[in-house]
């Protein structure tokens, strides 16, 4: 296996600096006794700020569970969870809530706008829950960028799974969240719209430092992380800094998905 | 097939009992009444029979026969071998005169023959019965509200109106007598009776012995109706249960207005659970369920839950029917309370309606799911709303025509035809078909709607206000069924408040308009007045005005009519009658005006004559005008000096007194107490009195009325508390996006409840207009000079209610969307 092993971390973006989320020692378990799950056993990572990190692992392997505990959607059975200096682990339903409206950003596989509203208010909806002024000049950019202006209008069923996604993107950066989580955020998309996707999540982490999360299975959507992080049955088993598709292929048949 | 539907059905237990609480509350209120009314009926039979035992057998007035109970028939009776008592029952007016020296209540009371022995069918409360010419008794209900007692001594006045004085000896409760528990009574031996009454004859005789129906029968003939003691029993529990028909026709008009509501909520609920359950039906397509099958599940389905609805509802009926007698004999003493009586009749006719009303209700749904195409089970399910909503253009069609056609009828009957009941009823119909209008076009309405009644909450209410306003509005078919259920109750009773708050409106106008007076003296029994008070109220300081109205009963052309006067200064000033053709100051000597019945006598037009059979013969007398009837007049009015030379100097049948304006309400009216003061039959009501009777009366309607529709209300509010629920299952992973997103619980709790408000006012709204709208038109339909008059502050009651209900509605399915766990909730599919 060390075989597989890429470069030491020296170029990598961020990774001197203090890790936007960490994670120490955390399980997950479902149900008591004879059914109980062991979903995560005692996970330790960190996520370095201004870097792009993938999650990836097997069907079952634990990774959308992490990703779920590390956003504050989910509890954790042990272990603790920092955002910067704060302990979400020990936060209430209340206080979670407000740490994911002020702090963290979501882009999900699918259903990741709200049909009532057009794409102009899905994107400025967390800042309008949270009350703060959205900053005009900022959220041009963004929506530039992905290339919404002509569509703000527009509700979610008037736009394809492509526009959708982008607009769940905005979303998740035009509140400059401290860090964003993408769960599978390509996977309902064809090759063309998912690339487009991925490069601007990319683009927002080299030219805006934002902080990115993802949680995929696509090889292809890994490589444009600065780092891919593997899991098997709950536990942290490698990582690749700078990945390529092939060597998250790979690192992949080697943990026998 | 059935053995998977009936799994679906135990698997969602808690839907299953949402959708049938509609149908039980439909359900409880009809066999509620039966339940009601048949216990009512079981007890007064009780009651009868009980009474009536001690009659052996009753003679009684044969209409046909037209021959009356006299004297020498009770005398032959009496004389039958085997009789060992006979009474003849007397009963007539005679005014029970109370401690303020005034007759009693609005109406005279009944004096009754009371028999000593064993014929005495009332129950004595207190004391005994009278024994002699000097004693009487008091019904116990009269005694206590005008505080007698045995031993106190009571005036009474005789047929003639002249006073006598009883020892009261006891208290009799005289319940099981219709007329007796309406107009209150006083009793008599039974030839003090026939003296008090002056009536000769008598209505009933009663007779105790061995002698038998036949033998009584064969002694007095044909001319009469001969009964037995259980016979007179059963007769006179059904006069009595007259009453109670009318009440179970009353309620069961109700109890239709709930199921309809009912209905409409079912529809709804299994609108959305077809929806819902597009994949799950489109499943069973492709393993090979036909459409039939298909349509079959879900028919099956709803006639489960219209079964567990009824069953459920005929329990609550039973409960409810008992409250409802425990309630009302609470109110009225006469009223028995027994066991519940639930007969057969009553469980197969809330069965019957329950499952028929939920099975015609589930038929469109149910045709919808058979549309599904099986690949549907395949494709990802489509969220409801979002995408633009267009009315099909034959509902257009179909609303804008009943729209119009509503309004039409409405404007004709309310505007041009004759006012009258034909015309109320044609503006009742106009009411039904603009309804239907609003059923076809109310998706339409539902966005504009929603607009109007989410502008505060949206602007208020912040991101969660805003986005309730729009979740309101993005099913607009489901909203407009879920609302347009509250739009019933809701407009009916702001119709009812509408047409109650006219009615009390224009009595008072009319009242104002035709008689400016504060006071009005007549007797109970609307005999004449002593002849003496008028110019004894004149002579009085501080009197401005009394106007005398004289009525006598005489022939004109042949045909007899009623002929009145009013005092000759007050005719034009304060008497005012509507005139049709001519005007009041026509009426010189020599001529009459006649009310409008007399367009259709040939002869009767004006410009002709009259030919007035009078004390110095037939006199010719001119008719020049024609008036409009009203409260007071009808017949034909003469100027007060002929009036006076025809007939005589009658005496007045009313008088009316105005004071001085200087004087106090209570001063004014101590000066007319002081001139009536020796005529105990002379009644004083001042216009004040009259109006707060009217309106006391008119607001008791409406509190029941309001009542009764409170259920179609309540019915209403579950239907929203059901579309909340079902959409709440549907957004669940719309809700979970929100939470992620940074929605806290709170918000999202309120988030709901304003949607819910939202629907609710949409609803009240809506029914506020069509109740403010047909209760003009109702209003206007019904008399002649009718004022309109909108009672602002319950219709703001109403909708404020319907707000707070729908707020009640939203906290179950509020409670169970903020529970939901969001990862579970983002992970379903």
């Amino acid at each position: 296996m060390t075989s597989t092993f890429t470069d030491p971390p020296g170029g990598v973006p961020g990774a001197e600096a203090p890790p936007a989320v960490t994670a120490e020692g955390v399980s997950k378990v479902y149900g008591t006794g004879d059914a109980a799950v062991h979903a995560l056993r005692g996970v330790g990572v960190g996520f370095a700020k201004g870097a792009f990190t993938a999650i990836m692992g097997p069907s079952g392997s634990g990774k959308s569970t992490l990703m779920h505990c590390l956003a504050g959607l989910d509890t954790v059975t042990g272990g603790r969870i920092m955002l910067g200096d704060a302990e979400i682990t020990r936060m209430g339903d209340r206080q979670l809530t407000l740490m994911r409206r002020d702090r963290v950003g979501f882009v999900f596989q699918a259903f990741n706008l709200l049909p009532t509203l057009t794409a102009e208010q899905n994107i400025l909806l967390p800042m309008e829950l949270a009350g703060r002024k959205p900053d005009r000049a900022w959220f041009q950019r963004v929506v530039d960028v992905l290339g919404l202006s002509d569509r703000l209008g527009h509700r979610p069923s008037e736009l394809s799974g492509g526009q959708q996604q982008r607009v769940a993107c905005a979303r998740a950066i035009v509140a400059r969240p401290e860090v964003i989580f993408a769960d599978e955020p390509t996977g309902n998309l064809d090759s063309r719209a998912g690339a487009e996707v991925l490069g601007f999540l990319r683009s927002s982490v080299r030219e805006m430092g934002q902080t990115i999360v993802m949680v995929t299975h696509d090889p292809v959507a890994a490589s444009y992380a600065d780092r891919v992080v593997f899991l098997r049955d709950g536990e942290i088993v490698s990582e690749i800094f700078r990945p390529t598709p092939e060597a998250v292929l790979d690192r992949l048949k080697a943990l026998g998905a | 097939m059935l053995r998977t539907t009936l799994a679906g059905l135990r698997a969602h237990k808690l839907r299953l009992l949402l959708t049938a609480v509609a149908i039980t509350l439909g359900v409880g209120f009809i066999s509620g009444t039966f339940v009601l009314t048949d216990t009512m009926n079981k007890g007064i039979a009780k009651t009868f029979a009980r009474s009536a035992d001690k009659v052996d057998v009753a003679v009684l007035y044969n209409e046909k026969a037209g021959k009356e109970l006299s004297a020498p028939l009770l005398q032959k009776i009496r004389s039958v071998p085997g009789v060992t008592e006979a009474q003849g029952l007397v009963r007539g007016e005679t005014a029970l005169v109370g401690k303020d020296g005034r007759t009693v209540g609005d109406f005279a009371t009944i004096g009754m023959s009371v028999p000593s022995g064993r014929l005495l069918r009332y129950d004595v409360d207190k004391g005994r019965p009278p024994s002699n010419g000097g004693e009487t008794v008091i019904d116990s209900k009269v005694a206590k509200r005008e505080g007698f007692t045995v031993g106190d001594t009571a005036t009474v006045l005789d047929s003639e109106e002249r006073p006598h004085k009883f020892r009261v000896v006891g208290l009799v409760d005289f319940g099981i007598d219709q007329e007796a528990s309406v107009f209150g009574a006083v009793g008599f031996d039974p030839v003090t009776t026939v003296w008090m009454t002056g009536q000769k004859n008598y209505h009933e005789i009663d007779i105790a012995g061995t002698a038998s129906q036949a033998a009584v029968k064969a002694a007095i003939g044909p001319s009469y109706r001969v009964l037995t003691g259980p016979e007179l029993g059963a007769m006179l529990a059904k006069q009595a249960g007259a009453d109670t028909e009318l009440i179970r026709a009353g309620l069961l008009i109700f109890a239709l207005v709930a199921m309809l509501v009912s209905a409409l909520v079912i529809y709804n609920t299994f609108a959305i659970l077809v929806a819902q359950r597009m994949r799950e039906m489109a499943l069973l397509r492709c393993v090979g369920a036909t459409r039939r099958q298909v349509f079959g599940g879900v028919l099956t389905e709803s006639a489960v839950v219209g079964l567990t609805g009824s069953l459920l509802g005929i329990a609550a009926g039973v409960g409810l029917g008992q409250g409802a007698l425990v309630l009302i004999s609470r109110l009225n003493s006469n009223v028995a309370i027994t066991g519940p009586s639930l007969a057969v009749r009553t469980i197969l006719i809330g069965l019957g309606v329950g499952v028929v009303v939920t099975v015609l209700s589930a038929l469109l749904p149910a045709r919808a799911a058979t549309r599904v195409a099986p690949v549907a089970a395949l494709r990802a399910g489509l969220e409801p709303g979002g995408r633009r909503f267009r009315l099909g253009v034959w509902r257009t069609a179909l609303a804008v025509l009943l729209a119009s056609g509503g309004l039409a009828i409405g404007v004709f009957g309310a505007l041009v035809m004759e006012k009258g009941q034909v015309a109320m009823f044609v503006v009742a119909f106009s009411g039904c078909v603009f309804f239907l209008a609003v059923v076809a076009g109310m998706p339409a309405l539902i966005r504009p709607m929603g607009r109007l009644a989410g502008a505060i909450p949206a602007r208020l209410g912040g991101v969660p206000g805003r986005l309730a306003v729009a979740n309101a509005q993005r099913a607009p078919r489901r909203t407009a069924t879920t609302t347009i259920a509250l739009t019933v109750g809701v407009g009916l009773m702001s119709l009812f408040a509408v047409i109650a708050a006219s009615s009390k409106a224009t009595a008072a106008h009319k009242l104002d308009e035709q008689f400016p007076a504060q006071f009005r003296i007549a007797t109970q029994s609307g005999k004449d007045l002593p002849p003496a008070l008028g110019d004894d109220l004149r002579g009085r300081p501080q009197v401005e005005k009394v106007v005398e109205v004289r009525d006598h009963a005489g022939t004109a052309n042949g045909r007899e009519d009623a002929f009145m006067t009013v005092t000759a200064s007050a005719w034009g000033s304060t008497v005012k009658v509507d005139m049709k053709t001519g005007s009041m100051s026509d009426l010189k000597p020599g001529t009459a005006i006649v009310d409008e019945t007399a367009a259709s006598i040939p002869g009767w037009e004006v410009g002709k004559s009259l030919r007035i059979k009078t004390r110095q013969g037939t006199v010719p007398v001119e008719i020049v005008g024609m008036y409009k009837l009203g409260e007071h007049f009808s017949g034909v009015i003469l100027p007060e000096a002929d009036f006076i030379r025809y007939f005589g100097k009658v005496a007045p049948g009313e008088i009316y007194v105005k004071t001085s304006d200087a004087l106090s309400p209570d001063e004014a009216r101590k000066i007319v107490d002081e001139a009536v003061r020796p005529y105990p039959a002379a009644k004083v009501t001042s216009t004040a009195d009259f109006e707060e009777q009217v309106k006391r009366a008119i607001d008791m309607v409406l509190l029941v009325f309001g009542g009764l529709l409170g259920l179609a209300i309540i019915i209403a509010l579950f239907g929203i508390a059901n579309t909340l629920t079902l959409s709440v299952v549907e957004r669940t992973r719309e809700s979970a996006l929100l939470r992620a997103l940074g929605l806290t619980k709170r918000q999202l709790r309120r988030m709901l409840s304003i949607e819910a408000v939202v629907m609710a006012m949409i609803g009240a709204l809506t029914g506020v207009v069509l109740g403010g709208v047909f209760g003009w038109a109702a209003t206007s339909a019904m008399i002649e000079g009718s004022v309109f008059a909108l009672p602002y502050l319950q219709i703001a009651g109403f909708v404020l209610l319907a707000g707070l209900a729908g707020t009640l509605a939203a906290v179950l399915p509020a409670r169970r969307a903020a529970k939901t766990s969001i990862v579970e909730s983002l992970a379903h599919d």
